[in-house]
């Protein structure tokens, strides 16, 4: 018999398995979206900062996709959740349209995005995620999600890094909350700005939360999808636009919709 | 015929050297067994119209379910072996349930007959893995009406998962004779009651009893009610309206 | 018995009678309020000497964002700290650490100044600051980069919140360290010129402010030669936020209001004129007498 045995491993306090390496899938990569809807077109935005703590990955990443002739997605989070959510809703679409000869209306997208989201319940896609575009009426229309696919249809949206920024902002010049009307002036209504003081509000939302969040920032995509007929003429070609902004058509992407979608670029400050 | 079959009608899954699938082949007998199921398209909604067989008086004839709701906006009218149609039926509400979850929207018609015929090759000899593989192919037809943004339709699908789009339709025992009588009588811009009485016209030409509100059914699909099937007194009506 | 309280401690130093509560408030409410944090990029070096032709010098830098997490707290906060007419020192890690610290240090520097009848030393500054931060084990979160001429030449050092110090000819400290450090890697040299060295602590600090988000804004630069020190505050300023595309004047009236009550600031007060007082007062004037409502 030995005199002496060491005690099993487990017994030692030091030892003990109370320190546990787990490993973490998800990470935060900063940036913000933004959508607006009007009444007959919807403005999609977001920055194109990608980071990780207090490093830039990249200054020019993606976070808003034209999806069909009508509806543009915004994501943001996780990047990697997010380019791989939108992946896959785009094989979704395409296998629609292969299924069904139509292209998929934004509620039935909105729809989609929610099982979508919600099938991944237990280990959720790390993406807040908002879809903008012109629905069966040709009303502007912006659905939000949570990342475990709680969806709601609303005016205006901000999510990200800037959210809390940005939102209350929102919540006064769109939704006109904390303001009073004229005496005798028509009340105010929600969803009826005009595209230029909404490009307005868009902009200003981003440069002031470049300014004072840290993860905002580098350059912002805008997308404005507009209802069919609709005049272009208060976005294209017009001069009161903000310096360095560039406007350009995107090419219609099913046989003819017939909605019409830009993508404005401008440049937010790199510090 | 019976001496060129051979062996090869055994297999369900086996050509024949010319390129046949006699159990498929088969099957498409089984419907001209089936009792007479006419289909009529009009802008306005399109009518399903089948033939009941009630052989005895003891039987309640209101038992006998020959067209069946598919979804809101879409029926089905069935001739052959009747109990095969109910697990087509069957995958057609499921499928339309489970599109009008994930997207929010009703499925089309196309898509839902599509569904039906995707269902309709799966039979053979089941391999280990293979799950639900069905032994035979369905003996069934349906006539598939409904209404969606492309306005009232009616298919045909059939055992061989073929499925064709009509404006007027008659399968089962007397669809040759049916279908003659629609080819000369059909037009596109038939109202809804002319419609009903084509039906009821085309039945009572290949059926031995005379008709009555038990032994034929007639349904339909409007934009406006969706799916349904007429009832006892609307059908006595355009019954009368037939002897007119 | 009447004995002293617990909390009763000494008069002078931190008072650490609230750390328990601070704990447990700390766990029960999901995390203790989070201090400023100067997510920085602080840079310093020296110049001139050798065969340069110049006398030597320290140049030091600084970017201006303050963070809170997040949130950029201060735009244009001030990184270079005042120590003696000779010496600054660049502050990263806990705002209120750096401030204090270097505050306190600047006031026994000039005490010391005046008890030795001469101005202190760079080392001396460096020692006391070491001292002091050994002393809270790295609870008083202030990194330095400290520099300064004294009578023995320039001197350029560097203190970590732990107390260790470094003496080297270049540094950087904060989250912008790497950023910068990658210039000075990149283009230092020894007996750099004075215009050199501003040029090339500018771009070490536009590294960080350009690649590290804790830092951002401005660019602050100080130059001390035995001459004394030349603060260039805001020496660069490349990140100017451009105009709003629209205004945000409310109308007048557009908050809601649910009451109103008008009161009157002005209170009158009767004065009663009494005899033997000294002199006789104007009843007249002393009405008037002014005091705010209460």
């Amino acid at each position: 018999m030995a005199l002496f045995a060491p005690p099993p491993m487990y017994a030692d306090p030091t030892m003990a398995a109370d320190k546990q390496h787990a490993f973490n899938p998800y990470s935060e990569n900063g940036g913000s979206i933004l959508a607006i809807a009007g009444a007959d077109f919807t403005v999609i935005a977001g920055d194109t900062r990608q980071s990780e703590g207090y490093s830039i990955q990249t200054r020019y990443a993606r976070k808003v996709w034209q999806l069909t002739d009508r509806c543009v997605i915004a994501t943001n989070g996780f990047a990697a959740d997010g380019n791989n959510f939108v992946k896959r809703i785009k094989q979704r679409l395409e296998w629609y349209e292969h299924a069904h000869q139509k292209q998929m209306s934004i509620k039935a997208i909105a729809r989609l995005t929610q099982t979508m989201l919600y099938g991944n319940r237990f280990f959720p896609y790390f993406a807040y995620v908002i879809l903008g575009g012109i629905d069966e009426d040709g009303t502007g229309a912006v659905y939000s999600f949570d990342p475990i696919g709680s969806y709601e249809r609303e005016a205006c949206r901000a999510a990200g890094a800037a959210q809390s920024l940005i939102q209350p902002f929102l919540d006064n010049q769109i939704y006109f909350r904390n303001q009073t009307p004229a005496p005798g002036a028509e009340p105010f209504v929600p969803g009826r700005l005009p595209l230029s003081t909404v490009l307005g509000l868009v902009i200003d939302s981003f440069t002031s939360a470049t300014e004072r969040e840290i993860a905002v920032g580098d350059g912002l995509e805008l997308y404005v999808v507009m209802k069919k007929g609709r005049t272009t003429d208060d976005l294209v070609g017009s001069d009161n636009l903000i310096k360095n902004m560039q406007v350009q058509e995107l090419g219609a992407l099913g046989e003819g919709g017939s909605e019409r979608t830009f993508l404005v670029s401008l440049p937010l400050k790199r510090d | 015929m019976f001496l060129t079959r051979s062996e090869y009608d055994r297999g369900v899954n086996t050509f024949s050297p010319e390129g046949r699938l006699f159990q498929v082949e088969y099957a498409m007998e089984a419907i001209k067994l089936g009792s007479t199921t006419v289909g009529i398209t009009t802008p306005y909604g399109t009518v399903l119209a089948v033939e009941k067989r009630v052989p005895s008086p003891l039987i309640e004839s209101s038992s006998i379910e020959k067209i069946m709701e598919i979804d809101a906006h879409i029926g089905c009218a069935m001739s052959g072996l009747t109990a095969d149609a109910r697990t087509m039926v069957e995958h057609a509400r499921v499928t339309s349930q489970m599109h009008n979850f994930t997207y929010d929207e009703k499925i089309g018609v196309e898509s839902c007959t599509q569904a039906v015929c995707d269902l309709a090759l799966r039979f053979g000899e089941s391999v280990e893995d293979d799950d639900a593989l069905m032994s035979r192919p369905f003996g069934v037809a349906l006539l598939i009406a409904g209404i969606d943004e492309k306005g009232p339709q009616l298919y045909h699908a059939d055992p061989s998962g073929t499925f064709t789009r009509y404006d007027a339709k008659a399968i089962g025992s007397g669809s040759d004779a049916a279908q003659q009588s629609l080819q000369d009588s059909f037009h596109k811009q038939m109202s809804l009651i002319e419609a009903h009485t084509l039906a009821l016209k085309v039945l009572k030409q290949v059926m031995e009893e005379k008709v009555d509100e038990n032994n034929v059914q007639l349904a339909q699909v409007t934009p406006e009610k969706g799916f349904t099937i007429l009832g006892e007194d609307e059908l006595k009506r355009v019954i009368e309206g037939l002897a007119a | 018995m009447a004995s002293k309280g617990p909390v009763e401690g000494p008069s002078i130093g931190f008072d650490f009678s609230n750390y328990a509560r601070n704990q447990y408030l700390g766990q029960t409410m999901g995390g203790l309020p989070k201090a400023t944090s100067t997510g920085t990029t602080i840079v310093g070096m020296k110049f001139g000497g050798g065969d340069s032709g110049e006398e030597e010098g320290i140049v030091l830098g600084a970017d201006t964002r303050a963070t809170a997490g997040s949130i950029v707290a201060d735009k244009n906060c001030e990184k270079i700290h005042y120590l003696t007419p000779n010496m600054r020192c660049c502050g990263a890690g806990t705002a209120a650490d750096t401030e204090f610290v270097t505050n306190l240090i600047s006031s026994n520097l000039e005490l010391h100044a005046l008890s030795q009848g001469k101005p202190a030393r760079v080392v001396t500054a460096m020692t006391m600051l070491k001292q002091y931060l050994f002393r809270y084990q790295g609870h008083v979160g202030a990194y330095l980069v400290l520099g300064g001429v004294d009578s023995t030449g320039a001197h350029l050092f560097a203190v970590q919140a732990h107390g260790s110090t470094d003496k080297l000819p270049y540094m950087t400290l904060g989250s912008g360290s790497l950023a910068a450090m990658a210039m000075f890697e990149s283009s230092f040299k020894q007996n750099m010129k004075r215009e050199e060295a501003i040029a090339l602590v500018a771009r070490a600090i536009r590294a960080g402010v350009f690649n590290d988000l804790g830092s951002g804004s401005n660019v602050d630069v100080a130059v001390i030669t035995k001459a004394g020190t030349e603060m260039l505050r805001n020496y660069e300023m490349p990140n100017e936020r451009g105009v709003k595309s629209r205004n945000y004047k409310f109308r007048r009236g557009t908050t809601a209001w649910t009451k109103e009550d008008v009161r009157n600031l002005l209170v009158s007060e009767e004065v009663a004129v009494t005899a033997g007082a000294g002199k006789l007062q104007d009843t007249t004037e002393a009405s008037q007498g002014m005091e705010v409502d209460a």
